[in-house]
């Protein structure tokens, strides 16, 4: 496939030819030391060097010059990455050769188990080739799976040095030996990367060895007739959570499906799970069905039905006016029933500005500034923002919230899914859903349209429509529902998202006028007096960018 | 060489709470004592004397902008430190 790309497949076949001669030289060197092998395997490393520079070149010149397809892009890609870790591979031995001089006797490495560790590693590069050229899955997996057999090996040979080491026997031998099993340990971490790489040609995503385990078991349990290669895997989203989230597109199956699949932090995933299916419960058809669910270690996955429709920001800048007024009108009548079906008469306090001092180490490290100190001009105080936290605290242990209802729990405008043809909206992203204050999930979503990245008059102008709509349903709501505190509870939570949001936004004007607005709202709370405060109107203005 | 001395404050106000700051500067420049602090250290202005003082208004679109500036120098055998209050709003 490479071969038009002036000559790449060729440089990169001898590049894998000659890490495998280097290994091949390093055992020999191990077995038995003599000058000549150990001047073979360094200059031979000038070379492996030089040829990963040719590869790279090209890659890069081919990038510039050429036209390339997807398919091709993620070969160049695999090659580039696989190109860069057999490099590593060749500098490893290097030093496992340069580590023998230390040694008092050649002899003293044999008291450990490493030519076995040679042998596949050898064998394994050698795989390389054919999995990348066919597109072999299970050749991919397998160099995948051999770091764990590597990990194993050194862990074997590190236990036994150990016990020398604690006895003081030979320590300075068995240190050099430790450093030199370890060489054999890291190039198994090298060909785990080699592994992706070639995952990455077959699948066609980014996608790490345990994720696509993880898949592989979610697909099968969940149902899935055949290969995991008859399913599309695509359009990987990062997310701030730290969980990786894919698509996933049956390709031959008579009923396919598509779904979402999710790999990640264990309790995360796990309280996800739970959400969606108390969610499901009480609300069928709100929320993703949860197709399969699995743990492994700190790890867990989730393959959720896809739900098709766009995101309500994205109904937000759809040029027809008369979907974003649909969007809305269901989104509001969907949450009314939600609010009203869920609600539980039980004052319960909320612990929005909490949140705040608990952000602020993140806050600070993108923005520094972003902390006010105390200050005064002549007679007037200007006071600090930890005053401003302090005095809102205060005010927030007065306000109760009068009822809690099943909240979504991270409320942004982008979980919220719409679609136009079925007339109606869903929920994604559910892992802090809880019973709690309803103001909480209200101010969190009117953030996150001011948030929005749009500042055109004609979009700005959208995004002040939505929230006002959204603004004057919830304080409705809060007026049928006696809820004399909802404007200012809606104060000090939108307070709290505008100063917390900040951390994820690196224009910097843009994050100084949402703390600024922040701080206006909690100067405005804080400086009223308690009878003052209990006629206190949200200024809705606010959040008019 | 002295050190620059400055004090910076931005903040989103209203036009109730605008009026507070420019009440606080107004009464400095009537006492001829402009005190400014944050974070424990303070800047302490004596606007006496003639001043320049400089009004500029831009206006684009909905974006308005107003600037007041007053400028002087101390009057003051040893130094020659200069005195400068800028306010835009």
């Amino acid at each position: 496939m490479l071969k038009n790309f002036e000559g790449l497949d060729e440089n990169f076949r001898f590049l894998i030819l000659e890490v495998q001669n280097q290994i091949k030289a390093t055992i020999e060197f191990l077995l038995a030391p003599t000058p000549s092998t150990y001047d073979k395997i360094i200059s031979k490393d000038d070379y492996i060097d030089n040829l990963k520079n040719v590869i790279e070149n090209k890659c890069f010149t081919t990038l510039n010059q050429t036209k390339l397809g997807p398919e091709q892009m993620k070969y160049l890609r695999a090659v580039h990455v696989i190109s860069i870790n057999l490099e590593r591979i060749g500098d490893y031995c290097v030093n496992i050769a340069k580590q023998m001089g230390y040694l008092s006797s050649a002899r003293f490495l044999e008291n450990f188990d490493y030519r076995e560790s040679f042998l596949k590693i050898h064998q394994t590069v050698s795989d390389i080739l054919p999995a990348l050229q066919k597109a072999n899955l299970s050749g991919a997996l397998a160099i995948c799976r051999m770091e764990d057999e590597l990990d194993a090996m050194y862990k074997e040979n590190f236990d036994k040095i150990m016990i020398h080491l604690r006895i003081g026997r030979n320590v300075e031998d068995h240190i050099t030996s430790l450093f030199i099993i370890r060489y054999l340990e890291r190039i198994g971490d090298s060909l785990l990367n080699i592994g992706e790489a070639l995952l990455f040609v077959i699948i066609g995503e980014r996608i790490k060895i345990q994720q696509f385990q993880a898949l592989q078991r979610n697909l099968t349990k969940s149902g899935l007739q055949g290969e995991v290669t008859d399913v599309d895997f695509q359009g990987i989203w990062g997310s701030r959570s730290g969980c990786r989230i894919a698509r996933v597109e049956e390709k031959k199956s008579l009923q396919a499906r598509d779904s979402i699949f999710k790999e990640g932090n264990l309790r995360k995933i796990r309280q996800e799970k739970i959400n969606l299916e108390c969610w499901n419960e009480i609300f069928p058809g709100l929320v993703p069905r949860v197709f399969s669910y699995q743990e492994e270690g700190e790890n867990a996955s989730l393959l959720t039905e896809f739900l098709a429709g766009c995101t309500l920001d994205e109904a937000i800048f759809n040029p027809d006016e008369e979907i974003l007024k649909n969007a809305l009108f269901i989104f509001e009548q969907t949450l009314q029933h939600i609010w009203e079906q869920t609600l539980n008469r039980f004052a319960l306090p909320t612990s929005m500005m909490r949140q705040v001092g608990d952000r602020m180490s993140s806050i600070l490290q993108v923005h520094p500034e972003l902390m006010r100190p105390s200050m005064a001009m002549n007679a007037l105080p200007i006071p600090s923002a930890s005053e401003l936290i302090k005095g809102c605290m205060d005010i927030e242990a007065r306000y109760p919230a009068p009822f809690s209802v099943f909240t979504h729990g991270d409320f942004n405008i982008n979980n919220v899914i719409y679609n136009h043809q079925t007339q109606k909206v869903y929920f994604i992203d559910l892992h802090r859903s809880q019973h709690a204050d309803y103001v909480q999930d209200i101010s969190v979503f009117l953030v996150s349209n001011f948030r929005l990245p749009a500042f055109d008059p004609l979009s700005r102008g959208r995004i002040t429509q939505t929230i006002g709509s959204f603004y004057s349903f919830a304080k409705s709501f809060a007026l049928a529902h006696d809820d004399p505190g909802f404007d200012i509870r809606l104060g000090l939570g939108v307070a709290r998202s505008l100063y917390t949001s900040t951390r994820f936004e690196l224009n910097r004007t843009f994050a100084h006028e949402m703390y600024n607005r922040g701080l206006f709202l909690m100067e405005r709370l804080t400086e009223k007096s308690p009878e003052e405060l209990d006629f206190f109107s949200f200024p809705l203005e606010i959040l008019n960018y | 060489m002295s050190q620059d001395e400055k004090f910076e404050f931005e903040s989103v106000q209203d036009c109730r709470t605008i009026q507070k700051y420019l009440q606080a500067l107004q009464e400095g420049f009537e006492q001829g004592r402009i005190v400014l602090s944050a974070d424990g250290s303070e800047i302490c202005l004596n606007p006496a004397g003639y001043m320049k003082f400089q009004v500029a208004v831009k206006k684009k679109g909905a974006e308005n902008k107003l600037s007041l500036k007053v400028v002087w120098k101390d009057k003051s055998d040893q130094t020659l430190e200069s005195g400068t209050i800028s306010i835009t709003t």
